[in-house]
């Protein structure tokens, strides 16, 4: 290895360590810079606003379908054990008379 | 079977005439001035989740008569207050999100008031389940979890203020403008009379089949003695 090469190796290796230390520093500060900056409020930012009446519609319009198919569900059980009934009171008249 | 009595067609009659009146006290309410129109969902989602306190709580009620004094009425008011509060209960946990969407800009928290909500709910759920799949032990072990889920219903309606949360606090209804108050206790009217007529109707499909239940046993033995 020359003089020259030994040189050359020695600087870029000086570099480097330079390098990293800047990286280090920087690194160290930064949180400091950050905390020492005041949060500002941003004026006319643009806000996607939300339409409210497909909000309130859905929420009517569930409740009572909601209850529509409630009432529907137990007018249909109710019919259901009418008949039922009305099969089996059959039954037991067509059996004929008392003994 | 019985006729329908004078009672549940008063109860229809104001029913029928609060659907053409209610939303026309809701939208002629002052729009509340920071969340807007979406407010508006406030007029029933409150009732709804009244409802579904009341429901819980007959469904205690009930539940009691059937555990200690063995009352198979209790136990059929018990099974339709039940059903009542999943009802109402999926009413209460849909229109909140569809609120809390426009309001918060999120469709759920998992907060004490959300999630105690939805504790009760599926708590009442369990109660169904545990009535149609427990086998003959399913009636009294439902009974049983009415009782907890009606421990919980001071736990939900509290919950706004023993904790932080996102969801407004009992406070509101109270402070409420005086211009909104006859859209929101008509409408309260309204669900509550909703609510009656179907316990009603429901009570009255329990009795139907208790009938039918027992003329199946009867009958086997009038025909087998007839023929």
């Amino acid at each position: 290895m020359t003089t020259t090469q030994t040189t050359h190796s020695t600087r870029s290796l000086a570099h480097t360590f330079l390098r990293i230390a800047w990286f280090a520093v920087l690194s160290l500060l930064s949180p400091g810079i950050a905390l020492a900056q005041d949060f500002q409020k941003v004026e006319g930012a643009l806000r996607p606003e939300l339409p409210s009446v497909p909000f309130v519609a859905a929420a009517y319009g569930f409740i009572w379908i909601a209850i529509l198919v409630y009432v529907l569900a137990v007018a249909r059980g109710l019919s259901k054990v009418r008949q039922e009934l009305a099969e089996l009171r059959r039954k037991i008249d067509g059996a004929g008379p008392r003994p | 079977m019985r006729s329908v009595g004078t009672g549940f067609l008063v109860a229809a009659t104001v029913a029928a005439a609060g659907f053409l009146l209610v939303p026309r006290l809701i939208l002629g309410a002052p729009v509340e001035p920071v969340m807007g129109f979406v407010q508006k969902i406030f007029y029933f989602h409150v009732p709804c989740a009244t409802m579904l306190f009341l429901s819980t709580f007959t469904c205690a009620g009930g539940s009691i008569a059937y555990l200690f004094k063995g009352s198979e009425a209790g136990d059929r008011v018990a099974v339709s207050a039940g059903e009542l509060s999943v009802l109402f209960g999926i009413c209460t946990l849909v229109t909140g999100p569809l609120w809390g969407r426009k309001a918060w800009g999120v469709w759920w928290q998992w907060d004490a008031r959300l999630t105690s909500s939805l504790l009760l709910e599926l708590m009442m759920i369990a109660y169904l389940l545990a009535r149609r799949y427990a086998g003959p032990a399913g009636r009294k072990l439902a009974a049983a979890l009415a009782l907890f889920a009606a421990i919980d219903v001071p736990l939900v309606y509290k919950s706004v203020d023993i904790w932080r949360t996102v969801h407004p606090q009992t406070t509101v209804v109270p402070t409420l403008d005086p211009r909104m108050r006859p859209a929101f206790w008509s409408a309260f009217a309204l669900i509550t009379v909703v609510w009656s007529l179907l316990l009603g109707v429901r009570v009255r499909l329990e009795r139907a089949r208790a009938d039918l239940a027992a003329l199946r046993l009867d009958a086997d033995e009038i025909l087998e003695a007839r023929l």
